[in-house]
This record gives C-alpha cells, structure tokens and sequence, in this order.
C-alpha cells in the first residue's frame, strides 16, 4: 500500500462540515416530523372503509414504496417547478421529497401496527358494549402506536440516511459539502471516510434504541 | 417559416410551464431498455452474491468466537448505518487508490451493491434464525440430536423458507436503491432517463417514464412478497 493517510485538511474543512451537518439534521428532523404526522392521517385514509378515499392513498403509498428515493427527488425538484410554477427552496423541496417518502413508509408501518391488535381485543370491545370511536381511541390506536414505535423509529434512521440524495440536486447538506471538499482537496478517502462516520455515529444510537425497545416488546409479549 | 416560428413563440408566451407530451418518450425507448437491463443486470448479480454473503455473515455472527462475531457485527452495523450513496463513493473512489487497482466502474458498483445487499440479508437471516421457536430447540435435545443435526436438519429448513418473502423485499430495494449507481456514471435506467431528460428539456416526460418502469418492475415483486407469505409459507413454514 503506496497511499498516505491524511486526515490533517479537514482541521479547516470543520466549518463547512458542521453547516452540511446542520442541514442534514434540520432535513432528517423536518421529514421524519412531516411522516410521522402524515403517514398516520393516510394509514387512516388507507383502512378507510369508502373506496374513494382508500384507492388513491393505496396508489400513493404502492407509488412511493415502488420508485427509487432518488428519482422522486430528482422529480420534485425538475417537475414540481414545472407543473405548478412553484419555487421553493432547494431545502424545502429536499423535505418534501423526503417527507412524502417517508409518509408512504410510515403509513404502512402504521397499518402493521393496527393489524397486529389482536383479534380478540374487538371481540371484547363488543362484548364490553363500546362504542366504535371508544373501541378505536382508547383499544386500538394505543396499541398500535406502540407497535409500531420500531418500524417508524428505523424508517426514521432510513430516511436521515436518504437524506444524502438531496446532495446530487445540490443542496448543500453534510454529503454535499463532503462532495465538495473531495473535489477539492482531491482526497475522496479520508473525506468520505469521516463523513460515513458522522452519519453512523448520528444513526448508530438510535439504531441502539429500536434494538432495546423491540427486546422489551418481545419479552412483554412472551408475558 | 415565419409562421412556424411565430407560433413556437407563442406556444411559450402562452403555456411557459404546462406542455405535456408523452409521445415523445417513444423515440428513445430502446435506450431506456438497455438502462432497464443493465439495472436488472446489476441487481440480479448483486443480489445472489450478496444472499449468499449475507447467509455466511449472518452465521459467523451467530458464533460463539468474539473476534469472528465482532468484525462481522461491525460490518453489518457500519453498512446499515452509513448512506449508500457514500459506499458507493468510498468503493469507487477509494479501492483503485488504496489498492493501486484500476477497476472498471461496473465493478467497483457491484463490490458497493453486494457489501450492501449481504449487510441487509444477514439481518433478514438472523431474524429468521430466531424466529425458531424455544420449544423445537428443547426438542431436539429431548429427541438427543446431535448438534449438526439439529441445525442442518431442523433449523435451517425452517429458517432459510422463512427468510424468502424479506429476501424478497430486500431485493425490491436493491433494485431500486441501485438508482443510486447512476451518480458515478454507470448508465444505468436512471442514468439514461436523466440524460434524456436533461439533452431534451423534457424532465417531466422522461422522469416520469423512468418512474412508471420502476413501478412496474417492482411493484409486481411487492405482491409476490405478499403471495409468498400467505400461500407458501402457511403450507410449508408453520
């Protein structure tokens, strides 16, 4: 092995990184509240019991689930401008793109958590004489929010990471500046290197947590 | 002549944002095939390689060895952990340097592709591989099966039909995360759609063509998952 390591460049290249950093974050964090609340409202339009409703939230779901991260980004950032003649913000579009992505994931992790409601649990609430909206807000959603605490907490980690895409439509997040400064400084190794550190060092505890949480549930569930 | 001209003006005076026409997709659709292939090339090689990586990896986690288990839970870990995007880069950037290897870019996408797929699948694996219940474990011991026994004979059969519909998923997002490969110039579908898009001015045509094929090369794989799960696994998984 003829190559030098040398980490010593990117002593100056903190700045710019921590600004890419911070747009990283401000993404990730924008997208996941954005499925978060989203992916919730159309799991309930998905499970809708009027096929007008339920159609189209499955197709965007189907849509969403069924294109690369990449190319929906590079279409809202080509087409949406297009189409409806609007101009957001390079960031702001970033999110949407992300956001609507992961609203798609979400919903479905949603409908598996409402779907792993046992059965029986119904049963009682018949037989208990609730009524539906009582059976829905005080049996169901509880338990299916817990449910899907995992699934929505990985989909979370999965869109931080989907977050470096908004990099190749240019904004100017944490693998947008690492593009730059390895351009630049013409050294890819160490740059890429400690830029894949940060983003595993940022998903690394959550990944932790899910790993804890689903260990918890399985052992309530085995109670 | 004049006339043409005036009207193109016009055309743009009028509508400068909405001119959909479709019809001009049809001239490249040999391109967008040879960008389809080459995609569904990459990801079927990728995703053998990398289920039978995966399998391996998710064994020798399972070992009772620290220093077999720690590296391969450090790989696995670091490649769920990190944007592909930046694996791709590393690889393509990184290996001809620090090896003094010119390797081609078809290459270098296919070692970043199954690094990913095989961290992906020994997940899906290990899932499996739990998924055995307790009880067929005292079983075997009540039954006095050897070790080997009960790994190759009771084990694995369960665990390796069980793992099919997530092998299935996973490969639904290699294929489309392998959109990815086009950002180091591997003409991939994506790459081919961008560059259309970009020579013709026609993001909105192109780009959504591109789109509805991958639509329609994974969303049927998605309802095989589905199949899979209800038809086959009941029959022979449980």
């Amino acid at each position: 092995m003829h190559y030098h390591f040398d980490f010593s460049f990117l002593a100056e290249s903190v700045p710019p990184l921590l600004e890419g950093l911070k747009v990283t974050i401000e993404l990730a964090i924008a997208a996941n509240l954005m499925g978060l609340t989203l992916g919730f409202v159309l799991c309930l339009l998905v499970m809708s019991r009027w096929a007008v409703v339920r159609v189209p939230a499955q197709l965007f779901i189907e849509f969403f689930r069924c294109t690369p991260a990449l190319l929906q980004i590079v279409w809202f950032f080509y087409c949406i401008p297009m189409m409806v003649n609007v101009f957001l913000d390079p960031v702001w579009m970033g999110v949407l793109a992300l956001g609507l992505n992961l609203t798609a994931f979400n919903a479905e992790a949603y409908r598996a958590g409402v779907q792993a409601v046992p059965k029986e649990h119904l049963d009682a609430c018949v037989a208990l004489g609730l009524k539906p909206w009582q059976r829905t807000v005080f049996v169901i959603l509880p338990q299916a929010l817990r449910n899907s605490v995992p699934v929505l907490m990985t989909n979370g980690i999965g869109t931080l990471q989907q977050s470096a895409l908004v990099a190749i439509v240019a904004v100017a997040d944490l693998m947008y500046v690492a593009k730059t400064i390895a351009t630049q400084a013409y050294r890819p190794i160490e740059t890429y290197s400690v830029v894949a550190l940060v983003y595993f060092a940022l998903s690394l505890p959550i990944a932790r947590l899910v790993h804890v949480i689903e260990r918890r549930q399985d052992l309530a569930h085995q109670r | 002549m004049s006339s043409s001209a005036g009207r193109i003006l016009h055309i743009s005076a009028e509508e400068p944002v909405m001119n959909i026409d479709f019809s001009i997709v049809l001239p490249y659709w040999l391109l967008l095939l040879k960008g389809l292939g080459l995609t569904l090339g990459l990801t079927g090689l990728c995703a053998v390689i990398g289920s039978l990586l995966g399998f391996v990896v998710s064994l020798l986690r399972s070992s009772t060895v620290a220093w077999i288990r720690m590296p391969m839970t450090l790989y696995v870990e670091f490649f769920r952990g990190t944007p592909l995007l930046i694996q791709l880069f590393w690889v393509f950037f990184c290996i001809p340097v620090v090896l003094q290897l010119a390797i081609p870019p078809y290459l270098s996408v296919v070692i970043a592709l199954t690094l990913y797929m095989g961290a992906i699948t020994s997940e899906t694996f290990r899932a499996a591989l739990k998924s055995i219940s307790a009880e067929q474990h005292d079983a075997c011991i009540a039954l006095s099966l050897s070790p080997q026994a009960k790994v190759l004979y009771v084990i694995f059969p369960q665990a390796l039909l069980r793992a099919i519909p997530p092998l299935l998923s996973n490969i639904v997002s290699l294929f489309k995360e392998s959109a990815l490969i086009s950002s180091v110039g591997v003409a991939d579908l994506m790459f081919v759609g961008e560059s259309i898009s970009n020579s013709t001015a026609r993001p909105l045509e192109f780009l959504t063509t591109v789109g509805l094929i991958y639509f329609m090369v994974a969303f049927p794989l998605t309802r095989l998952v589905g199949l899979v799960e209800r038809r086959f696994l009941r029959r022979f998984a449980y």
